[in-house]
């Protein structure tokens, strides 16, 4: 019998559900053994054709997956869901562009390991993706971890850059600080719950917060949250930012802009809605009973969201960096997806994932112009964008739709994710929070029309030569324009298609462990 | 015996003293040591939660293998990226890690 092998109970499991999984990790550690073996001469970027095939296939199998049953292995260590399905597509589709913009902008000059380039975007990749499939405190720690470690080392790729050396440290050490704090709130949860499987933590978590433990539990939830808040980059943890942006390669920052906070907003849904769905808050006067997530710290993820919102948005009003204004931009960006965390209505998974489609691929859309614009200029300044329209009126064209959906104006994807955000802030009554929303996206226009401004009604001193776009960066592009323009215009489409292809709320059911027939 | 409660207060301290270490020292070792205490005090979190816990098991000990192992790849990391950056600088202090204000 197959469970008789040497393998034991590993043999048992049904492997073929971790496919866009092992898919990633077969390919990263090839093109570690192929760049060891390559001639030093030739040309690396190879390796980056091979890795983009290798994302593609992982991204074959994710969406082959779309509207399956929950399935899990390794006792919930690894869990495939909607949930999971949504957000490796995500992960995958953002990793195809940095690896799209790294082929059409990376100097040899620049960054002289482009093996190690690409395959650790893989194995960032591979952190990202357990981080949203996985039930199980160890492993998901363990995703992250694998993330933060692959990302250190990208910022710093540019070992003679003194600006990359010194970003890659403040992310080291802030990085590290917050995997510790996170860890440290793991910690009382393992303490209070003996067991590290989310499903059986939220089964022991309601009746020890009913036993006197409820402050433990207060405090286990603000340290985790305060920890991970470092990877969406929202409020108590957003001052890494500007500065990793500034100094890391333009497609590393676009990676960890989109890839690493989208894994971020993955692992905050996935531990708290879990671990926390059967924690019940009774009022000892009245005796009514209250959901602790949804109505007691819906409260304190609002506070985190329009803190994010508001130093995000005024802070990038001064920049004159263009990667430091897109990193106060994320910030802002962080607080509008908090919102509906912070609001918790049924489309939750719904709003957020629409919002986070649409700043896919506003924000890549923009960093592969800038990656254009700043190797033309040689720096990464506003000004650099001065005249664009005249040098390339394509660009300026894109550039301005990518904009326009991240400040939320109609006809683009941006406009009705947050338009879908604010209504169910309305909805169930948050007007403050809704107020600030409003308030703070107006300011916002301040500073992206001050982009557009400076493309279409600057002229660059340097005078009107042309760009030339690679190829690659052009199929990024126009993939980029379509989908803002084609959910930004039908956005119904793409809400029905996650609706009946993603059973979101399957989340919560506990999966069968599949084994061999 | 000793009760749980003091194994939490020493990772409590330990973990607050890596913090502010982490937070406020100047030398760059210093503040990646500072970290490891802070890793150390979740380890000790966790073996005492195995043992005294509310529902003590071996999971925590196995947490806590994974977490060492996690600190020490972090640890390489940190040191190789200071050591690229005292290349580049000749420096280990902080503060002077500056330039990218505004």
């Amino acid at each position: 019998m197959n469970g008789d092998s040497k393998w034991g109970v590993l043999g048992q499991y049904d492997w073929s559900i971790m496919a866009p999984e092992l898919t990633i990790l077969v390919f990263a550690t090839l093109l570690s053994i192929i760049d060891l073996l390559l001639p030093k001469k030739t040309d690396r970027r190879i390796i980056g054709v091979l890795g983009l095939i290798g994302v593609i296939i992982s991204l074959i199998f994710t969406l082959s997956n779309t509207g399956t049953q929950p399935a899990s292995i390794l006792a919930d260590m690894y869990r495939l869901d909607s949930f999971a399905v949504a957000f490796k597509a995500i992960f995958l589709t953002g990793v195809a562009f940095a690896f799209l913009m790294s082929l059409g902008t990376l100097d040899k000059k620049d960054v002289h390991y482009q093996g190690e380039f690409y395959y650790l975007l893989l194995t960032a990749l591979l952190g990202a993706m357990f981080m949203a499939s996985s039930a199980d405190l160890i492993t998901l720690f363990i995703g992250l971890e694998l993330l933060s470690l692959s990302s250190f080392i990208l910022v710093g790729i540019r070992k003679k850059h003194i600006q990359s050396n010194e970003s890659a440290f403040k992310y080291v050490v802030i990085g590290s600080i917050s995997a510790a704090v996170t860890l440290y709130g793991m910690s009382f949860i393992y303490g209070l719950t003996g067991t590290t499987n989310l499903y059986l933590i939220a089964e022991r978590l309601g009746n020890v917060y009913q036993g006197g433990f409820s402050y433990i539990v207060y405090l286990a939830f603000f340290l985790m949250f305060v920890g991970l808040s470092f990877k969406i980059s929202a409020v108590p943890n957003q001052t890494w930012a500007p500065d990793v942006y500034q100094g890391a390669p333009t497609p590393v920052t676009a990676f960890l802009s989109v890839v690493s906070k989208a894994a971020g907003f993955a692992i905050i849904l996935r531990i708290f809605i879990i671990m926390l769905s059967n924690v019940i808050d009774i009022d000892p006067t009245t005796g009514e009973m209250k959901s602790l997530l949804v109505d007691n710290l819906g409260l304190y993820i609002g506070i985190v969201a329009a803190a994010s919102m508001i130093i995000g948005n005024t802070m990038a009003l001064r920049q004159v960096n263009m990667k430091r204004m897109m990193a106060y931009s994320g910030i802002a960006q962080a607080g509008y997806l908090l919102v509906p965390f912070a609001t918790f209505t049924v489309l939750l998974f719904e709003q957020t994932l629409f919002y986070l489609i649409a700043y896919l691929f506003a924000n890549m859309g923009i960093f592969a112009i800038m990656a254009l614009v700043s190797k033309d200029q040689g720096h990464d300044e506003i000004r650099g964008f001065a005249g664009l329209f005249q040098r390339a009126p394509l660009l300026a064209i894109s550039m301005t739709i990518f904009l326009l959906s991240l400040a939320g104006i109609p006809v683009t994807a941006g406009f009705f994710g947050k338009f879908y955000i604010f209504l169910s802030s309305v909805a169930r009554q948050n007007y403050w929070l809704a107020g600030i929303m409003m308030a703070t996206s107006v300011v916002s226009y301040v500073y992206y029309f001050g982009v557009m401004k400076q493309m279409f009604m600057r002229t660059n001193p340097n005078g009107v030569n042309k760009i030339k776009v690679p190829p690659c960066i052009g199929i990024a592009l126009v993939v980029a324009v379509v989908v803002t323009l084609f959910a930004g215009i039908f956005p119904s489409q793409v809400i029905d298609y996650l609706h009946n292809n993603f059973l979101f709320e399957n989340m919560m059911q506990v999966a069968e462990q599949v084994v061999m027939k | 015996m000793i009760p749980a409660s003091s194994y939490l207060l020493v990772a409590l301290i330990l973990f607050c003293v890596g913090l502010y270490g982490a937070l406020t020292k100047r030398h760059a070792i210093i503040v990646l040591l500072s970290i490891e205490l802070m890793f150390n005090a979740v380890n000790i979190n966790l073996v005492a939660f195995a043992k005294y816990g509310l529902f003590a098991n071996m999971t925590g000990q196995i947490f806590s293998l994974f977490s060492i192992t996690v600190a020490a790849a972090e640890a390489a990391v940190g040191l190789a990226i200071l050591i690229s950056l005292y290349r580049n600088r000749s420096t280990v202090h902080v503060d002077e890690m500056d330039l990218m204000k505004r």
